[in-house]
């Protein structure tokens, strides 16, 4: 079940990723509206920070190719905003919620200009829609989960970009700060903007996505929400990993050599 | 006391060239050192600074004779080569980071060694000052070898403040930099050249086998006192310039006395001192906040025990009565009733405890605490009635007015526990 979509925001061409020699993206394929929120669902493990990665260029590829606005990453990566997973950072890092933000700007402001009012402008702009505004001078250690990560979409925002990656922004957040996010996204995706995102929970993505994509190291479904979320698809995705790719990556593993890359 | 004034006063110029560089050195050692200490690649440090004995050696065999450029240089080479090394042997074996860095700071340091003898065979007569690459000697370093060195140290200085932001985002979020478009690639390579050569700079004064603890210490001693990147660099460099400056001292009153062990034992004390004495993050400090909570816990615990009483229905509550409720802390608890006295919560009149207003309100906060959260652990954490109480004896304390105002919410403001006693509220009769 794979919707392919006119003239699209992201288009994933037969997408390999390997890691060192194992596979774990085999041969996605999908394009992807704009102005939508979309999810990416799948069990642990089942490639979709790496998907995410891909499209950043944070992993090698092993084959295909990946367009977005139909064009190659690097003549776009203005218009592009990224939101790593909060683990995958040292909040111990001696740096205040503002600096973090300020980062935000700094892909505009380019290498040796160092920000000024401008960019602590649109930062403290970006503090105060996700909440943040009280805490803009707190050492980021002393914040909690959720408020780490509305510090980075606060920093993504300040990106001012057109097209948002979120890897995970649920993970460790309570409820309420979940709704807000949400409402912040849904806000973005009416004003034009698209924003796919990570998700791990699937009762809250029926609620929120309009879109959503399914993996399990190969790609199980891309579509409208109404299309895609079936009994049978989601057990495609959830029900385990399918038996015999698992053996054939093992068997790519022990032989040391991955075919798949040339 | 004359050798202190003299070299203090700087009358002699080479004194002053001296303390000059081994400032510049510090401070350029402590800036990239606090970076890849923040990075969590202090060993890096140790392995490259290990690593440039066999390049120091063959410069000095090239040269025949101590000429800086040459030893520099190859000091610089082997440096790369071993920072080259680790991060191929990374990508291309399944040797952890660990087993890595300890083979390559081994085996370059052992070629290092054989080179060195093999020098001391020779029987040229420049080599004698090569031993002083082990430990190294300030003092012994001539005017020309400083120029390059100061020169190497401004520079290393000057590029980590101009990409100041770069490097923060290396260390704190390589992918995201990556993302904007940030070439990181260069932006580590440049960082490990500015480590290879802080090292190189480093050998003359401080020697090979010391260099790591000029790199690391100073920031590992400076993140006590501040969360503030700037005043981090400001504080290493300052801690590192200062034991520098007391080393090569050390080694100006002492003839044949080396800098490098002394700079570190300065830097070893600057680290202890933090360890201790900072503010907030010092043991010290810690044990008093300790203390302070606990001085805290028994007057809550005094407040409680004395609204008990009076919640029982007595009109007064005997100061013995305080005594008897804890039998083994008298001298705690005489300590206590001057404070809650002396803070205006309770007055005491022949040997009866009466409440002021502040002190009621005070105590009321706490028992209100302490049975909001007993009742939220049994409705919302389904724990029995009879479990509850020791987990809300322990939280009563650090439970904050937001968490209370949360607590009244979800609770619906109850009016009673989980064992049916009144939950009080400020307006409440006693």
């Amino acid at each position: 079940m794979i919707t392919h979509v006119e003239s699209p925001i992201l288009e994933i061409h037969d997408l390999t990723v390997s890691y060192d020699q194992s596979p774990v993206l085999w041969n996605v394929d999908l394009s992807l509206p704009a102005g939508k929120l979309i999810g990416i669902l799948g069990p642990n493990g089942a490639g979709k920070s790496t998907l995410i990665k891909a499209i950043m260029g944070l992993v090698p590829i092993t084959g295909g190719y990946i367009k977005i606005f139909d064009r190659g990453l690097n003549d776009v990566r203005s218009r592009i905003s990224y939101v790593p997973q909060r683990e995958s950072v040292d909040w111990n890092f001696p740096a205040s919620v503002l600096d973090v933000v300020m980062m935000g700007t700094y892909g505009k402001l380019g290498l040796f200009r160092r920000p000024g009012k401008k960019e602590k402008k649109i930062a403290l702009d970006c503090l105060e829609k996700v909440g943040m505004q009280s805490f803009t001078d707190r050492q980021i250690s002393e914040l909690s989960g959720g408020q780490q990560q509305r510090v980075f979409i606060a920093r993504a925002l300040a990106q001012e970009a057109d097209l948002y990656l979120m890897d995970e922004p649920f993970a460790g957040v309570d409820m309420a700060t979940e709704t807000a996010i949400f409402q912040l996204l849904q806000e973005m995706t009416a004003s034009g903007k698209t924003v796919i995102v990570v998700h791990h929970d699937i009762h809250s993505a029926m609620n929120y996505f309009d879109w959503i994509i399914m993996l399990n190291l190969h790609l199980v479904a891309s579509g409208p929400k109404a299309d895609v979320v079936t009994e049978e698809l989601l057990r495609k995705t959830y029900g385990g990993k399918l038996n015999l790719l698992t053996k054939v990556t093992d068997i790519i593993r022990q032989k040391d050599f991955n075919p798949l890359k040339n | 006391m004359s050798d202190f004034v003299y070299f203090f006063t700087f009358q002699d110029a080479s004194i002053a060239f001296v303390v000059i560089g081994i400032i510049l050195l510090g401070i350029g050692s402590a800036y990239v050192g606090t970076y890849s200490f923040l990075d969590k690649k202090a060993l890096l440090g140790d392995a490259i600074s290990h690593a440039v004995l066999p390049g120091i050696c063959l410069g000095f065999m090239l040269a025949g004779e101590k000429n800086p450029i040459y030893i520099v240089s190859g000091a610089f080479l082997s440096g790369a080569l071993a920072t080259f090394l680790t991060s191929w042997l990374k990508s291309n074996t399944r040797l952890s980071d660990d087993a890595i860095i300890a083979s390559i700071l081994s085996i370059f340091f052992g070629f290092g060694i054989v080179f060195l003898t093999v020098i001391q065979k020779s029987g040229n007569p420049e080599m004698a000052g090569l031993n002083q690459f082990i430990f190294g000697n300030a003092i012994a370093i001539l005017e020309e070898d400083l120029y390059i060195y100061g020169g190497l140290a401004i520079l290393i200085i000057i590029t980590l403040s101009v990409f100041r932001k770069e490097f923060s985002m290396l260390v704190f979020n390589a992918d995201f930099g990556k993302s904007i478009g940030y070439p990181m690639g260069a932006i580590r390579l440049v960082f490990n050249v500015l480590m290879i050569l802080a090292v190189v700079i480093g050998i003359q004064a401080i020697g090979v086998v010391l260099m790591a603890a000029l790199l690391i210490a100073p920031g590992a001693a400076a993140r006590f006192w501040t969360d503030n990147l700037g005043k981090l660099l400001l504080i290493a460099g300052a801690f590192s310039a200062i034991s520098g400056i007391i080393g090569t001292y050390v080694s100006f009153v002492i003839p044949q006395m080396p800098t490098g062990p002394w700079v570190v034992v300065f830097l070893s004390i600057f680290a202890f001192v933090s360890f201790l004495f900072a503010p907030k993050k010092g043991v010290l400090s810690r044990f008093v906040a300790r203390k302070h909570y606990l001085k805290k816990t028994h007057q809550d615990h005094l407040l409680k025990s004395i609204f008990h009483g009076l919640e029982g229905g007595k009109k007064t509550f005997a100061i013995e009565e305080i005594y008897e409720a804890f039998p083994y802390k008298k001298k705690d608890t005489r300590h206590t009733i001057t404070n809650l006295i002396s803070d205006n919560l309770i007055t005491v009149d022949q040997g009866l405890i009466t409440f002021t207003p502040k002190g009621k309100s005070e105590a009321k906060r706490i028992v209100r605490l302490h049975r909001l959260w007993e009742l939220y652990l049994n409705e919302y954490m389904n724990i029995a009635p009879d479990h509850v109480h020791d987990s809300a004896e322990k939280l009563e304390h650090i439970l904050t007015p937001e968490l209370e105002a949360l607590l009244e919410n979800r609770l619906n403001y109850p009016k009673l526990d989980p064992h049916q006693e009144t939950i009080p509220r400020d307006t409440d009769e006693l």
